[in-house]
């Protein structure tokens, strides 16, 4: 891998680890809002829509930083 | 009106929105990195961006609207109306133009033809993009109007400033990786307006029944092939030549701000790739944008304007919370087309027309602030000509009408350019300039020719026509191009990178 391409997949990570974070405040928030719902099905499409979020929020903090963690290493020997 | 947790939501998202564009002011140090994202962002991010921009604030409100009046005929926009396009975009048409290192389609005109197409198809597109900008904040604030009861100008410069300031700084990166937020934003609202709404109508089954048997008006409302002698604007005859043919090739293969997004690939298997995703994600497009509509017909029976048909839904079915989170999907989809729109006219501007008569050979530096700026330009034109769209009764035929009068001659030119060796620069010019007079010509007399309300389709398929025939006919009378021209630039022969052929 050029030093090119590593520095590529980096900005790439840190991108996707912004998006990440993003994405997953808005799933927590949304959970919050079940607090305000009135009826069962209500409380249940604001349950599934906050942890869709949160899951792919997480998953692509969760990922990304793993990735950051091995290019900074990988960067650091070249 | 919102609740206070809807509020907070959505000023959440603003903010939040924001600050991500602003991160990726970080990755923009040259123009490449402004008006091509560096030339290294992976297929799923552009596939998503490329679907937001195109589904947008329009085809929430708009398409609902279209649904509410017209019945599901309206889906043949995401579904035949784009498909196809991006899959015959992906395999024929991607792979010219990333490998040429070309920065927006009248370029390759520009290449193929000659420096007047070039100038012309962009000033074109400039034109249509500039006058788009209006109709999306128009479209803004519509919503805002009936969800929150905020005066027009305070949402349309909300709006314009947030989306600026992003573009402004972040580039194309800024904009493909808001988008990617957006889409997973207005796929969750969207389907959970989806669901809420078949709960409140009884159901698939039940909402069909009882829209059938509301008039004779509402028979053909789940009819998704319309007979070509019907009144709506989506005749099969219209949806077969105009939109597939042509309005969907050439929205999909010439559109500069859905192609801008193909270079950005980190290389041509992903620039490929992303129209196929982005063609798979399409297909749920219509159950996002269409059902809404169909459910108000039930639930709201007496509205006097289509275009409330979501806003009305989105206030009197979701809940406090999924209200914020609709809302903020509704705002994403706006600021995903307006952000796009920035970028692809700084982009053309800058590349077509800025670079080769104002300055050439300016410093890199020069170039990206004049993208720049030319960005900040755009958003207070489209800011001032917002209310021109309040004349037009739809909003999303406003658009249609816009780009009927010249995709269909640029698609001709396009397409032949791409597939015949033997059209020539006049052929090619005389088609662009003939055809776009044919197609304002019929527009402005379109009672005598069409008798459906608007025949934005006819006109864009019999516009295409004339701009193939004059320019079969120009370039077999004029010198053809030597073989060494189009090197790279027509089907079949070897298709070249910026310096080297492969």
């Amino acid at each position: 891998m050029t030093e090119i391409e590593l520095l590529n997949k980096i900005k790439t990570a840190k991108i996707n680890r912004a998006l990440g974070v993003f994405i997953l405040i808005f799933g927590l928030i949304v959970l919050v809002a079940i607090t305000f719902t009135e009826t069962f099905v209500q409380q249940m499409t604001d349950l599934v829509a906050g942890m869709v979020l949160i899951l792919i929020g997480g998953g692509m903090f969760w990922k990304s930083q793993m990735n950051l963690v091995q290019l900074s290493t990988k960067n650091k020997t070249l | 009106m919102l609740a206070g947790i809807d509020y907070f939501i959505v000023i959440a998202y603003i903010v939040g929105m924001l600050l991500l564009g602003l991160y990726f002011k970080k990755f923009v140090n040259t123009s490449e990195d402004y008006f091509l994202g560096g030339k290294s962002l992976p297929f799923w991010a552009i596939g998503m961006s490329i679907v937001v921009s195109d589904i947008g604030a329009l085809d929430f409100v708009g398409v609902s609207g279209q649904a509410y009046r017209y019945g599901v005929s309206v889906g043949n926009f995401d579904w035949v109306g784009s498909v196809p396009a991006m899959l015959l975009a992906a395999f024929i048409f991607i792979p010219y133009f990333w490998r040429g290192g070309m920065y927006t389609i009248p370029e390759y005109l520009g290449r193929r033809y000659n420096k007047s197409v070039r100038t012309i198809a962009s000033a074109t597109w400039i034109l249509f993009f500039a006058l788009d900008l209006g109709v999306l904040f128009w479209a803004s604030a519509v919503l805002l109007n009936v969800l929150m009861g905020w005066p027009i100008w305070i949402s349309i410069l909300s709006t314009a400033g947030v989306v600026g300031l992003y573009t402004y700084f972040g580039g194309i990166t800024a904009v493909i990786m808001t988008d990617v937020v957006q889409m997973i934003i207005m796929f969750v609202g969207g389907f959970a307006l989806v669901f809420l709404g078949l709960h409140a109508v009884g159901g698939w089954e039940n909402m069909v029944e009882k829209i059938i048997t509301m008039g004779p008006e509402y028979q053909s409302h789940f009819d998704i092939i319309q007979p070509s002698d019907t009144t709506s604007p989506f005749p099969w005859t219209g949806i077969l030549f105009g939109l597939t043919f042509v309005m969907a090739n050439a929205y999909m293969i010439g559109n500069q701000s859905i192609v801008q997004r193909c270079l950005t690939a980190k290389n041509e298997w992903h620039a490929k790739a992303s129209m196929i995703f982005g063609s798979a994600l399409k297909m749920f497009i219509p159950i996002l944008v269409l059902f809404p509509g169909l459910m108000a017909v039930v639930v709201h029976p007496d509205l006097s304007d289509g275009d409330q048909a979501l806003p009305m839904m989105i206030k009197s079915i979701l809940p406090p919370g999924l209200v914020g989170l609709m809302f903020a999907a509704f705002f994403a989809g706006l600021m995903s087309s307006v952000d796009s729109l920035l970028n692809s006219t700084a982009t053309l501007f800058t590349k077509d027309i800025y670079e080769p008569f104002i300055k050439k050979g300016a410093s890199d530096k020069h170039y990206l602030k004049v993208g720049q700026i030319t960005t900040l330009v755009l958003l207070i034109f489209g800011v001032a000509t917002s209310p021109i769209s309040s004349d037009f009764p739809g909003i999303y035929v406003a658009i249609q009408t816009f780009m009927s009068y010249f995709q269909g001659p640029l698609f001709a030119i396009l397409l032949l350019g791409i597939f015949w060796k033997r059209t020539t620069q006049w052929g090619g010019l005389s088609a662009l300039i003939i055809g776009i007079a044919f197609a304002v010509f019929l527009n402005v007399f379109k009672e005598h020719f069409f008798h459906i309300e608007d025949p934005f389709l006819y006109i864009s398929w019999w516009s295409f026509l004339v701009g193939f025939i004059i320019n079969v006919i120009v370039s077999l009378c004029t010198k053809k191009h030597e073989e060494k021209d189009l090197q790279g630039l027509v089907f079949n022969t070897k298709i070249v990178t910026e310096n080297t052929s492969i």
